[in-house]
């Protein structure tokens, strides 16, 4: 045979190359991952990573002198003839004793500012912080703002609720109490710190302060301990905002559901100004008309009494790209009626689970919907807040997102959880009833 | 390869009572119960290997939808689940059995029908886990099992059912042979095998026995505890009642950090024979390296909380399990220095098994070093379940324990079947499978510390993790390439390698001195030891003169006859001509086993309407486990010899 290739010329070629790659990918470095680790966006993420680079230094140092007397002693010390003997030594103490202190001696170094950044970090969060309850729940995440609360006309008290989306002000220490409603999960944004676990049955807690040298942005966060058919599938954005857009925000949130009456709207665009001709209380009408139908929040986000992350620019690593099942479609020609949907949402299998405040929904189970319109995406962070996935995701929710608690609701489709038919008996809702209901959500401003 | 004796294959080696189907169910040789632990166990990593495949198919690009997220989470449990408990311990168990004895200069292990018996347990209990994933039923909670996911309440199918049984019935496999081979290696060493005379294999398996024997009880007990809460309606993990899952984490890494030695500690046994062997130089340190095995074994029972930084455990168990978690890196290194000084000064000889056993000091040391990077417990708390740890213990797991179990398949596969393999396929297995190894699992460290989650089934475009996820699942594909060379060698060279003389790598241990493959009482004579490398003290006594070599272990009579030493075993008589008693092959092991799987899954019934099949699987087991078990005890091991 005269193939003259030996694996062992294969491998130098690779590891040329792998050794290219990885100086490739330190060149990128910082570029194009919004999901780094490595950051000074948090005291706590500071801390974090001045641990990593003592870690990452002393692992590279053990690294090449390892590797390198290995491959020296591979290279100097192959047989060159089978007649060679060598020197039989059995053992050497004092190079022994070394070589068990050497690494005794590193890993003090890195053992000293390890408990330093442990005690730190694990200390009681300062008086004055944001308080954030995280929930968890199987699989979509629930931030309370136990500070803000607003009362009812009948005399409630109603905590600042939102799901999936978590506004945090800029220079203001935030502390995270985090429970669970059902299965274990992990709270993390890992550009902004370490991660916590959400442990049934138990309260954590997990304190940072985003540090004043950002700017407003929104970052990723994910669930990070398995919790079961949908792991993947429960995300959350971060909304990093100056302190006035916080304030904003909150006022907002605590105003109650943005709607009276709307007239009929059309799915795609919707009418910009559903909310205002609703009268929104807390924000002053805005002119421009705007192409989508998260966008009229948008119109009123430079003001400061109202506030909402302006959708449009959301980044591109924040807007979620989730194909929608094949099968699973919605007609384009159906138009909404919001004031339908209000009405149609009161009657139907909705208000079991979910709470829009001052209606008659006020179920504790699902993500509450008072203002649905304001968020970034649906599901747990796998689709983006518009008509199209709105509708497709009430017509057969289970078939958009694995697992879920949400029922199929569309009549005539098929739930693939329990196999059934959904039909009227079982609530089931027309195309139109759905479109109504969307341009409702939509409106919830 | 000068003297190539005409070595018999296991079918021609004995008469004709030891061939064919009935034999391999009866046997009770360990060795030929070590080989059936080998085929068992490399099909298993052939099909976790797939499950893996599949994994990263999914994963090779953003939104993809290759399987359902239900498929992916049971290809995930499954592979984990696989890999460890029924492809790298059981693999492991392979040269336990195997080599012990051979080691030793036992003519078998202490309790030949229960060594028969842990196989069957093991064949069944790996069938029983495996085989619900052709009917989309397999366990999905993770091989980590986290309550309160694993309770009724969230997992209501049988999928956890089965995990839960088929765990409990693996570990009766593993505590039956753990004992078995403690009472071989302290009871049945030929005389003058001192403890600190014992191979280095031997010695690393040794410590492994006590960590199963120490913690497998405590996943027992967890195991139990999920049992009565799924079937009986106990509430140790069933929140709604109080329960506590932390109970679960605490009791499941006990077991689980003490388990990640049990997986390497016999690769490293298998390295530390290869490795002097191929540098014509004793193992430099031997004494260090029996210690640092038995600090190593000792201190993996004190670190199993760093598992659980993220559960909010509090700063002063954070710091503890820190630190308990760095001091292992310490013999850890000792034992990486002490190889490369074994090599140091050496004549070392390429061959396949020592490629790979130079491949796991090299990525062994990788896997070590991010292991201290999340002995930090902040540190680690940007690292924990993401795919930097899977990096991690893919570099200890893969690099460390395959790496070693591959050296160790190349190097004794002569023994085991008295044919050589071929070494330019090997060199090729090799060298895909390292490039291959580190294309799949090197950029995961990356995709990891840039914020990828662990179990996830897909991801979305545009997080940063696309290169790396698709240079991952290349390197997944070309390890398929890897390991189908090494299956199409191993079993060429079974039928048509090139025979092996007693001792082709001029090794210097007791297995070496009998033929290949070794008959079926091992040594017509019980060798004598004097030192630690008896072998070579025959036929390179200049490369132990400087060891002490003394009668100490020998009975008076073999010291006053002044008996020879080791010698080159070259006697060829079947054991009845030699008047060597053997075990008598026996069924009923099997029996036992089978019994106490069809009793078990009786439970897989009991929450269906109707209770007859239940009852029906759970009687019918119990009555095989007591009637053959009877049968067992009452039946001689050996035949009369009066």
């Amino acid at each position: 045979m005269h193939w003259k290739i030996r694996p062992r010329q294969l491998a130098s070629v690779a590891i040329l190359t792998g050794l290219a790659l990885a100086i490739a990918a330190c060149g990128s470095y910082g570029k194009g991952y919004p999901n780094s680790t490595f950051n000074n966006t948090t005291e706590f993420n500071t801390a974090i990573k001045s641990l990593w680079d003592t870690l990452l230094f002393w692992g590279t140092f053990v690294f090449i002198l390892v590797e390198g007397i290995l491959l020296y002693t591979v290279f100097r010390f192959r047989r060159r003839s089978d007649a060679d003997e060598p020197q039989h030594v059995h053992g050497n103490t004092a190079l022994e004793i070394g070589w068990t202190i050497a690494p005794a001696v590193i890993l003090t170094f890195i053992a000293i500012p390890t408990v330093r950044t442990i005690f730190r970090t694990q200390a009681r969060a300062v008086p004055n912080a944001l308080q954030v309850e995280v929930v968890g729940h199987q699989w979509w995440w629930e931030f309370r703002y136990p500070q803000f609360t607003t009362r009812t006309p009948t005399g409630r008290v109603d905590t600042l609720v939102t799901a999936n989306d978590l506004y945090l002000p800029i220079g203001r220490t935030v502390n995270f109490t985090l429970r669970t409603k059902d299965v274990i999960h992990s709270f993390w944004v890992p550009q902004l710190g370490g991660k916590r676990d959400l442990v049934s049955n138990h309260t954590n807690y997990l304190w940072f302060t985003p540090d004043t040298s950002l700017r407003t942005t929104v970052f990723n966060g994910s669930c990070n301990e398995y919790c079961g058919a949908s792991h993947a599938n429960m995300r959350f954005r971060t909304f990093v905002v100056t302190p006035t857009e916080f304030d904003g925000w909150v006022q907002h949130q605590l105003s109650p559901a943005a709607f009276a009456a709307a007239p009929p709207a059309p799915a795609t665009p919707a009418p910009a100004d559903t909310a205002r001709a609703a009268g929104a209380p807390t924000r002053p009408a805005s002119a421009s008309p705007a192409p989508v139908p998260v966008t009229p929040a948008v119109a009123v986000a430079q003001q400061p009494t109202g506030y909402t992350f302006p959708m449009e620019s959301l980044p591109d690593y924040a807007s979620p790209d989730t194909p929608t099942p094949a099968g699973l479609s919605f007609p384009d020609n159906i138009t909404g009626d919001a004031q339908r949907g209000a009405e149609q949402f009161a009657r139907s299998a909705c208000i079991g689970c979910h709470t829009i405040r001052g209606t008659v929904a006020a179920s504790p189970i699902g993500p509450n919907l008072t203002h649905i319109a304001t968020r970034s995406t649906i599901a747990a962070g796998i689709y983006p807040n518009d008509a199209r996935h709105l509708r497709l995701w009430i017509k057969n929710a289970r078939m958009m997102k694995p697992g879920v608690a949400m029922p199929t609701l569309g009549l005539g489709q098929r739930d693939p959880v329990t196999g059934a038919t959904v039909s009227q008996s079982l609530g089931g809702l027309s195309d139109q009833q759905i479109a109504d209901i969307v341009a409702y959500l939509q409106a919830l401003r | 390869m000068a003297t190539v004796a005409a070595s018999p294959t296991y079918a021609g080696a004995e008469s004709g009572e030891h061939t064919g189907l009935w034999s391999w169910l009866t046997t009770v040789d360990h060795k030929r119960i070590g080989v059936l632990y080998l085929y068992t166990s490399l099909f298993f990593f052939l099909f976790g290997g797939l499950e893996a495949v599949l994994i990263r198919a999914q994963l090779a690009g953003p939104n993809k939808h290759l399987v359902s997220a239900e498929t992916f989470n049971q290809l995930f449990t499954m592979h984990g689940t696989t890999m460890i408990f029924l492809a790298v311990m059981p693999l492991s168990a392979s040269f336990f059995n195997f080599l012990i004895p051979l080691q030793i200069g036992a003519r078998d292990v202490a309790f030949p029908r229960l060594n028969a018996f842990s196989y069957w347990v093991y064949l069944f209990g790996g069938l029983f886990i495996t085989l619900p994933i052709f009917f989309a039923a397999a366990p999905d909670g993770g091989w980590f099992g986290y309550a309160p996911l694993t309770t009724r309440q969230f997992s209501q199918g049988v999928n956890i059912d089965f995990w839960v049984l088929g765990l409990q019935i693996l570990g009766i496999s593993s505590l039956a042979a753990a004992f078995n081979f403690i009472t071989t290696i302290i009871n049945l060493r030929a005389p003058g095998m001192n403890l600190m005379r014992m191979p280095m294999f031997t010695w690393m398996s040794f410590v492994v026995q006590f960590l199963l024997v120490l913690a497998f009880p405590v996943i027992t007990i967890a195991l139990f505890f999920l049992q009565f809460d799924r079937f009986f309606g106990t509430n140790f993990y069933e929140i709604g009642a109080g329960g506590d899952p932390l109970l679960w984490q605490h009791l499941f890494w006990i077991f689980g950090h003490p388990e990640v030695y049990i997986l390497i500690l016999p690769a490293f046994g298998l390295v530390s024979e290869v490795l002097p062997t191929n540098s014509k130089k004793p193992l430099f340190g031997y004494p260090v390296m029996v210690y640092s095995g038995i600090l190593i074994g000792f201190l993996g029972f004190g670190v199993w909380a760093h598992h659980m930084f993220s559960v909010g455990m509090g700063p002063i168990a954070d710091t503890v399990f820190g630190l308990t978690t760095l001091l292992i890196a310490i013999p850890t290194g000792v034992k990486i220095f002490n190889w490369i000084f074994t090599m140091w000064g050496g004549s070392i000889r390429f061959t396949t098994a020592m490629k790979f056993a130079i491949g796991l000091v090299a990525l062994f040391t990788i896997g070590g070093i991010s292991g201290v990077s999340h002995a930090s417990p902040p540190a680690d708390l940007q690292q924990t379940d993401t795919y930097y740890i899977v990096a991690h213990f893919h570099y200890v797991l893969f690099g460390g324990s395959i790496m070693g179990i591959f050296a160790g398949i190349y190097h004794y596969f002569p023994k085991m079947f008295g044919r050589m393999m071929n070494e330019k396929l090997g060199s090729w297995h090799f060298w895909l499978n390292f490039i291959a190894m580190n294309l799949t699992f090197f950029p995961m460290h990356f995709s990891g510390m840039l914020g990828m989650p662990r179990r996830i089934y897909t991801y979305d475009a545009g997080q940063g993790w696309e290169t790396f996820n698709l240079i991952s699942s290349i390197g997944a594909f070309m390890l398929v390439v890897a390991t189908a060379i090494f299956v199409w060698n191993f079993f060429r060279s079974k039928s048509s390698g090139p025979l092996a003389p007693d001792n082709p790598w001029d090794a210097a241990t007791l297995e070496w001195s009998i033929p290949s493959p070794p008959p079926e009482y091992n040594f017509a004579e019980i060798p004598l030891v004097e030192s630690r490398y008896p072998l070579w003290d025959l036929t390179h006594p200049e490369r132990t003169s400087e060891i002490p070599h003394t009668h100490e272990g020998w009975s008076d009579q073999e010291k006053a006859a002044d008996a020879k030493p080791v010698h080159i075993e070259r006697d060829r008589r079947s054991a009845k001509e030699l008047g060597i008693p053997m075990p008598l092959p026996t069924i009923k092991p099997l029996f036992v086993a089978l019994g106490i799987v069809v009793m078990l899954s009786g439970l897989i019934f009991i929450h269906k309407e109707d209770k007859s099949a239940a009852a029906a699987l759970i009687a019918l087991g119990a009555m095989m486990i007591i009637g053959f078990l009877y049968a067992w005890v009452t039946s001689p091991l050996e035949p009369d010899h009066h």
